[in-house]
């Protein structure tokens, strides 16, 4: 698969029509020797623009790229959670990944709750799959590859960025760096924490999550956590704010999410943060597609049946 | 998108809010009187309707008792309406020349009322519906089309409001029929979707309109047409889908959905629906209407799919999918229970004379058949399957996946994965008969050949069900187990070594890549490398002779000879595995192949780049050190310190070499000696003896110090219970440990592998040992009850361990050595203490040893750090264990 190959499925995918199932396995094949080499704790050079949750909103997605910039040109910082509950996940989830392979140094994704068998089997991924392939294979490429993503980021040492939050088990990097992501998102510790956790207000220190998985964490926990590990501040994603960032416990933590008009009915607007050189921050807020750009949904059933 | 919420709303609290309609209209109302003071004017129930000669829709509260009207209001599009708090509704009333307000008993009545009257307000701004809705109509026109509207008002309408007719299906009568649909709180929506189910003309005559307004190109009246045919599926009647989704009505119905007025391009829906979707038939249906069902799920399918899936509120997508499943069943039913044509269908996939297409049809035909099967009730569907497969479905199956067509081997496969799914037996049962067999050797190479291409992760799945032993146990499952080992399992192991260069004779591991051996593509090394894994995790008694048999593990390993570091990673994995078996014979084996050799290359060659290997490595030494494996501790460190020693800067690593440090100091002199001499001799004089002799010291040895508390600790295994540190001294002389990991091994054929026997004053506290010489060649079925003790066992190791891990680390921190200890500390994760309770949970639902992992990490550092707020933490990591057993409750609330 060379580069040609590779702009012309993404110049496909940017028109929302997704791959033939052996393109999906040769992508993900790709992908998975270059994750391979990142780590649970990739750095991130500045400039970056981070993006939260996308939810298979993929007209949304174009939106952010109009608002942000096209993918080599802008370097971008993926926080989780591209696929369920929108109708295109395939093809947001794809077209991300192409980029990844295509320009591995200008793009960063890592591993959302969402990222995950069990939880894309109730969410809409695996039906979706099922749905516009006829089988399920493309799901089981896309799973084993989500085994592969990176757990967090570090951004020029200095912001730490991670789909959920903060873990009991976890104190320093050093700790998430020995830990063997190639793995189905486990059902408790670690790895299941970062990915599920939220700050809140109302906990001092941890707090049983609401979610049944992850910690809620109080903001002493994260000043602790951010003056251990000499970080200015922590960006995460995991949930809807109504406009698109919030900052919490006095600038130690901020939430990008970045789904507008979440599951097509929330009515938020959603958000992504730029970063400078100097890691001056900006945020750039947008809604979702208007209702003309988004054409007819691509669930094509089969051509022919028997029954 | 408000609309259909509040429809959502309402449709979901139906039947209960049939029971408190009175209560939910029930107000009181109140006058303002000229002393600033609220007058009671009396209670009853409120309403909006159309008001008896003003043509207005308004406000009527009727006396509760004797039904008289105790207050009439015409809503107006002026803000005068106030909401005050959750019940309370005021307004300053012109006719009335006063205030009035209503307070009502419950908050849903008042914000319900509270709604209807901004809609009202709305739609009296924007002076129209048609103006509103139907967009560029001329504004003179609409308006004209709204006093029309609403002069028919009256005559619709009953007295008390309700609906009595619609008006004729006429063009001119659109937009109010629309407004009636659209409008309205739900008793007239209901009544309304009666109304034109009785209407047998309603629908004929609204696709006469669309035809001429589609002849004549009529755009706007053609979208009004689009939001009728929409709000009449959104009323979601059944009775109208009934109607609608017939033959003669929904090619018309999906015309008129063409004509979406957000969408900018007409959509071509029955062009593909008529000219590119074909209905294939593979063996003739004689039933008609099982055809017209056939296409009519199609369709529905299509609509809710293709057409509708944006509009689609839960509700209406639920009666739909109802639908389609309910035809599916009824279609799937009606052709099993024709006998005559399921004979047809297996005669003509036997014969030989037909072209391979409709051979092809037939396969896809079957496929879809047993797809759609999971619409039928559990037992039907169970029975057809095992009627399926006693016409020989497995036999048909076995043919297909020798086919070059990799539609119909990828076809066939489904259909085997959809009968594991049914019933694992339905498939096992049909292996392990003679003609069977080859049926396995088939999926076996299916899963490494290149015609199995794309479907080699679905092989690997069937693979798993066939021998997955978590699930209930079956004899046949166990055959199938002893057959894939005896035949297959090498088979697969030499897939692996022969695609990996070989070992090279120079030192560097490196120069050995890219070398050669890229026959095979690495995703398949990466899925056989996988089921190897799953067999370690699954079959830890098979393995253990195989893989100590034929050096199979060595044979894995050379994958880390690879250049795609993605299978270097793998064969880490791999080891993992084996090691977190926690089984002596395997580290034993491990030590004595010196098999961390390669993992630790790979490791060292890496250098400092932070990947998945490097963190990979790093896990597997973290596990081995917190689960105390001693004598894979002293081996690392004395056979790869050189290597290792320039990352010592990595917490991991100064823990690991710590640890040793820890044993080294506890432990007699002699010990250091031990590893690469140990490996020498054993060379020279041959092993088993050797082995168990090192073994035997190495735990006569040490008489005191924590290292001997954890070997012990390690090891024992029906002493669940130990307080603590002190005590677990009392315990010491009781038994010999390793017993019972030893004795799992009796079945096996290779003598060479068992154990010299126990010293014969052993006390013995299970009677298990005492079959080691007995019980040579068990029966098939016995083993079943083999493994399952055998699981027991393991857990109740498991257990022990996690008691015994809290041991070795009091014990640690009392050592004498405090210098090594402050350094160690900060490696320990800080909190966090799931109760032995909560690992109860993990044991419960088949776990894996990731997970044992976690809860002997936990319970390790509680004991380090110690202090309350620990407690709090592991008392609540207990209930969140027992949150998520249930993966599909994993996430009870909104998920982000």
């Amino acid at each position: 698969m060379g580069a040609s190959d590779l702009d012309r499925q993404i110049e496909q995918l940017k028109r929302c029509e997704p791959l033939t199932e052996a393109e999906v396995k040769a992508l993900c094949l790709k992908a998975m020797e270059i994750l391979v080499e990142e780590s649970n704790v990739q750095r991130v050079d500045a400039p970056v623009t981070i993006c939260g949750d996308i939810h298979g909103q993929f007209y949304d997605m174009k939106e952010l790229f109009k608002v942000g910039g096209d993918c080599p040109k802008t370097n971008y910082l993926f926080l989780g959670d591209f696929v369920d509950r929108g109708f295109y996940s395939v093809e947001t989830f794809l077209l991300l990944l192409a980029l990844k392979v295509r320009y591995p140094d200008r793009i960063t994704l890592i591993r959302g709750n969402h990222e995950s068998r069990q939880i894309t089997q109730v969410y809409g991924f695996y039906d979706e799959c099922l749905r516009k392939y006829g089988s399920v294979n493309v799901w089981r490429y896309c799973t084993d590859i989500f085994d592969y993503l990176s757990l967090s980021a570090l951004i020029e040492n200095k912001i730490f960025s991670v789909h959920g939050g903060l873990s009991p088990a976890i104190t320093t990097l050093d700790q998430i760096r020995v830990i063997d992501r190639k793995q189905e998102v486990p059902h408790d510790g670690a790895m299941c924490d970062l990915l599920w956790s939220d700050p809140e207000d109302a906990v001092d220190g941890w707090g049983l999550s609401p979610r049944g998985a992850g910690f809620l964490f109080g903001g002493n926990v994260v000043s602790s956590f951010n003056h251990s590990n000499n970080i200015d501040y922590i960006c995460r994603a995991h949930q809807l704010v109504m406009e698109g960032y919030k900052w919490m416990f006095n600038n130690k933590i901020v939430t990008v999410w970045s789904a507008p008009n979440y599951c097509y009915r929330c009515g938020n607007v959603a958000a992504i943060l730029e970063l400078d050189e100097n890691l001056n921050k900006q945020f750039r807020v947008f809604e979702a597609a208007p209702h003309e750009s988004r054409g007819v949904p691509s669930k094509r059933p089969a051509p022919d049946y028997f029954l | 998108m408000a609309e259909h919420e509040r429809r959502d709303a309402e449709a979901g609290g139906d039947a209960a809010a049939a029971t408190h309609t009175s209560n939910m209209q029930r107000v009181k109302v109140y006058r303002l009187a000229d002393g600033g003071k609220w007058d009671d004017q009396g209670t009853g129930h409120v309403s909006i309707e159309y008001i008896e000669g003003s043509k207005e829709l308004g406000l009527t509260v009727l006396d509760e008792e004797d039904n008289e009207t105790l207050l009439v209001h015409n809503i107006t599009s002026d803000d005068i309406y106030r909401k005050q708090e959750e019940t309370i509704i005021s307004w300053r009333d012109h006719e009335a020349a006063t205030d009035l307000a209503l307070s009502f008993q419950e908050a849903a009545g008042c914000s319900y009322i509270w709604e209807n009257i901004c809609d009202i307000q709305r739609n009296l701004q924007f002076s129209n519906l048609g103006a509103l809705e139907v967009g560029p109509r001329q504004s003179s026109e609409s308006l004209e089309a709204s006093r029309i509207m609403h002069s028919n008002d009256d005559s619709f309408r009953s007295a008390n409001g309700e609906f009595r007719e619609l008006p004729p299906v006429e063009l001119s009568n659109l937009p109010f029929i629309l407004k009636t649909v659209l409008e309205g709180g739900i008793t007239d929506q209901i009544r309304v979707a009666e109304l034109i189910t009785q209407d047998r003309d309603f629908f004929p005559k609204l696709v006469d309109i669309f035809r001429t307004c589609e002849d004549l190109e009529s755009l706007d009246d053609l979208h009004m047409i689009f939001k009728l045919v929409k709000g009449i599926i959104l009323l979601n009647s059944p009775s109208i889908f009934d109607k609608i989704f017939s033959d003669e009505l929904i090619l018309d119905i999906i015309g008129a959905l063409e004509y979406d007025p957000e969408v900018p391009r007409v959509q071509k829906h029955r062009a593909f629906l008529k000219d590119h979707v074909v209905f294939k038939e593979a063996i003739h249906i004689e039933n008609v209407s099982v055809v017209s069902k056939i296409h009519q799920t199609y369709r529905i399918g299509y609509l809710k799919d293709v057409i509708l899936p944006r509009i689609l509120d839960d509700a209406t997508l639920a009666s739909l999918n109802t639908m389609i499943h309910t035809n599916n069943a009824s279609v799937i039913s009606l052709l099993k229970d024709d006998a005559l044509f399921i004979r047809q269908l297996f005669a003509r996939m036997r014969s030989s004379d037909i072209s391979m297409e409709s051979k092809r049809e037939l396969v896809l035909f079957l496929h879809e058949f047993c797809t759609l099967s999971k619409s039928l009730p559990l037992v039907q569907q169970l029975r057809l399957f095992r009627d399926l497969s006693g016409e020989g479905v497995f036999e048909i199956i076995s043919d297909v996946l020798q086919s070059h067509d990799r539609r119909i081997v990828s076809a066939g496969i489904d259909i085997l994965i959809l009968f594991l799914n049914q019933d694992p037996n339905l498939l096992r049962s049909y292996i392990v008969q003679q003609e069977g067999n080859s049926l396995l050797g088939l999926l076996v190479k299916g899963m490494v050949t290149e015609l199995g291409e794309e479907m080699h992760c679905q092989f690997l799945e069937i693979l798993r069900i066939l021998m997955d032993s978590f699930t209930m146990s079956g004899a046949h499952r166990d055959v199938i187990i002893e057959i894939f080992y005896e035949r297959h399992l090498d088979y697969l192991v030499d897939v692996i070594a022969s695609s990996c260069p070989p070992r090279s004779t120079a030192n560097s591991v490196g120069a050995g890549r890219n070398a050669e051996g890229h026959r095979i593509k690495p995703e398949i090394l990466l899925n056989v490398c996988e089921l190897l894994c799953f067999c370690v995790v699954h079959h830890p008694y098979k393995i253990k002779c195989n893989f100590l048999m034929n050096n199979a593990i060595e044979k894995i390993l050379a994958l880390t000879r690879r250049r795609e570091k993605f299978l270097v990673v793998a064969a880490v994995r791999f080891m993992r595995t084996i090691i977190s078996r926690n089984d002596e014979h395997l580290i034993r084996h491990v030590v004595k192949f010196n098999l961390l050799k390669p993992i630790i290359d790979a490791f060292v060659e890496n250098g400092d780049k932070y990947n998945m290997l490097h963190s990979g490595v790093l896990e597997l030494l973290e596990y081995i050190r917190k689960e105390n494996i001693k004598a894979l501790v002293i081996y690392v460190i004395e056979s790869f310190w050189d290597q290792l020693a320039k990352f010592e800067h990595f917490g991991s690593i100064q823990a690991f070499k710590l640890k040793y440090q820890q044993y080294l100091e506890s432990a007699e002199p002699r010990l250091s000696a031990s590893v690469p001499d140990m490996r020498k001799k054993a060379e020279q004089r041959g092993l088993e003896k050797e082995e168990e002799d090192y073994f035997n010291e190495d735990s006569d040895e040490e008489d005191s110090g924590s290292g001997r508390r954890a070997k012990h600790a390690q090891n024992q295994h029906s002493k669940a219970k130990v307080p603590n540190g002190s005590e677990a001294d009392n315990v010491e002389g009781a038994s010999r440990p390793k017993s019972a990991g030893l004795v799992d091994y009796d079945d096996d054929d290779e003598e060479e592998f068992n154990p010299p026997p126990k010293e014969p004053a052993r006390p013995s506290e299970d009677d298990v040992p005492l079959n080691i010489a007995t019980v040579k060649r068990r029966p098939v079925n016995a083993v079943d009850g083999k493994h399952a003790d055998g699981e027991v066992r393991k857990r109740q190791k498991i257990e022990t361990r996690i008691s015994c891990a809290k041991i070795a680390a009091v014990t640690s921190t009392s050592s004498k050595h405090t210098d090594l200890q402050n350094k160690h500390a900060p490696h320990s994760p800080a909190s966090s203490t799931p109760s032995t309770e909560a690992n109860g949970v993990l044991r419960e639902h088949g776990t894996n040893s990731e997970e044992h992992q976690h809860s002997v990490e936990n319970a390790e550092a509680s004991c380090q750090a110690g202090g309350d707020c620990i407690k709090d933490v592991g008392s609540m990591s207990t209930e969140k264990a027992v949150n998520t057993t249930n993966p599909s409750d994993s996430e009870p609330y909104s998920v982000r």
